[in-house]
């Protein structure tokens, strides 16, 4: 099973760093800090427990894979940091998000998800179909909530979680990606091949 | 006053005093229980509408609409409660990511109908209610008065 999680960790590694890269582009270079994701077997209390501040207003950025490859995945980060970033984007000076602030939000967000699908479609050799992506300003909680509820999720859950922040912009947010456990296993027959623990770093 | 959080899955109950509080329901519904007479109040938050029998037997009974409201009848009646009087309030059930799922297809749609089938069933009349709509809910049930506090962000907490 570890195995399986390093394989994983692998592919979410590889998916975030072309999200971020992506992020990076568009606010001009500005370098990131990427933690090395985690790929957790989580139970479903476990995954209950996940967020830790619930009642924090975050914004999600949320999209669903649904042909071959099913999964969810999602960018979540403080208000504030949406609120910097969108600042930043659009060339304003705001407190709160306007209309323009939240397209230009979802844009970034469709287009690091669109880089991390497009990453592991790649190594893959798989084709991915994500649903048109959303944009959700709410409570921590009642997001993660929705996701899991809406991911099915019953038992037990992959979970994968990358960290990065910026100090040049006071920067931080999450990408989770949550691979459907039947794929999990069709995507380690298909690249497991071909990939060997050892050798990686 | 003690201040019992109720997670995903999970039902708790209180006699006489504190509050229940069940933080970040999205497309979950939390169902609460009074007694006003015996002052019992219990609280669930239910993740999704039906049990699976063959898989998930080890669930929490709060986790599925059709187990969760016997169990709180069950543990109600248990901490005190008359189940002749016991009266519900629920609240969330929200459909955050319209992108995905039409409205009446959401998880949180699916969820409400099947709390209010299964609190019909049992003969439970519902007494509040504050459900559907696009925004996650924080609830907070006073075991003292029976008041249910629901919040949405960036919205006035209202009483049910």
């Amino acid at each position: 099973m570890n195995n399986k999680l390093d394989f994983l960790q692998e592919l979410g590694n590889i998916g975030a760093s072309h999200a971020t890269t992506a992020l990076s582009q568009m606010l001009q270079d500005t370098k990131l800090e990427l933690t090395v994701p985690k790929a957790r077997m989580l139970s479903f209390a476990e995954a209950a427990n996940f967020i830790a501040s619930r009642e924090e207003i975050v914004v999600c950025i949320y999209t669903r894979m649904i042909d071959m490859i099913k999964g969810d995945m999602a960018f979540i980060m403080p208000f504030s940091c949406a609120v910097t970033l969108a600042n930043h984007l659009t060339g304003d000076d705001r407190e709160q998000l306007n209309e323009i602030g939240e397209s230009a939000l979802l844009e970034v967000g469709n287009i690091m998800l669109g880089s991390y699908i497009t990453a592991l479609s790649l190594l893959s050799d798989t084709k991915i179909k994500p649903t048109v992506p959303g944009i959700v300003i709410d409570m921590n909680g009642a997001i993660w909530q929705s996701i899991l509820a809406g991911a099915g999720v019953t038992e037990a859950v992959t979970i994968l979680d990358t960290k990065f922040s910026t100090a040049e912009l006071e920067l931080s947010g999450h990408l989770i990606f949550i691979p459907d456990n039947a794929v999990f296993e069709a995507l380690y027959q298909k690249v497991s091949s071909c990939w060997k623990p050892e050798e990686t770093l | 006053m003690t201040e019992v959080f109720v997670n995903m899955g999970e039902i708790r109950v209180l006699r006489s005093t504190g509050v229940l509080t069940t933080v970040g329901l999205g497309s979950c519904v939390g169902v609460s229980f009074y007694d006003p007479i015996t002052k019992v109040g219990a609280l669930a938050h239910v993740f999704l509408a039906e049990s699976r029998a063959n898989s998930d037997r080890d669930a929490l009974p709060g986790k599925y609409a059709d187990t969760a409201i016997p169990a709180l009848i069950d543990l109600a009646v248990k901490a005190g409660a008359s189940r002749e009087r016991l009266v519900a309030k629920i609240a969330g059930g929200a459909h955050l990511f319209s992108n995905i799922t039409p409205e009446h297809l959401s998880v949180g749609h699916r969820n409400v109908k099947a709390v209010i089938e299964q609190l019909n069933i049992y003969d439970i009349p519902i007494i509040g209610k504050d459900v559907a709509g696009k925004r996650g809910r924080k609830m907070k049930l006073y075991v003292d008065t029976g008041v249910v506090i629901v919040t949405i962000i960036g919205e006035e907490p209202k009483q049910i």
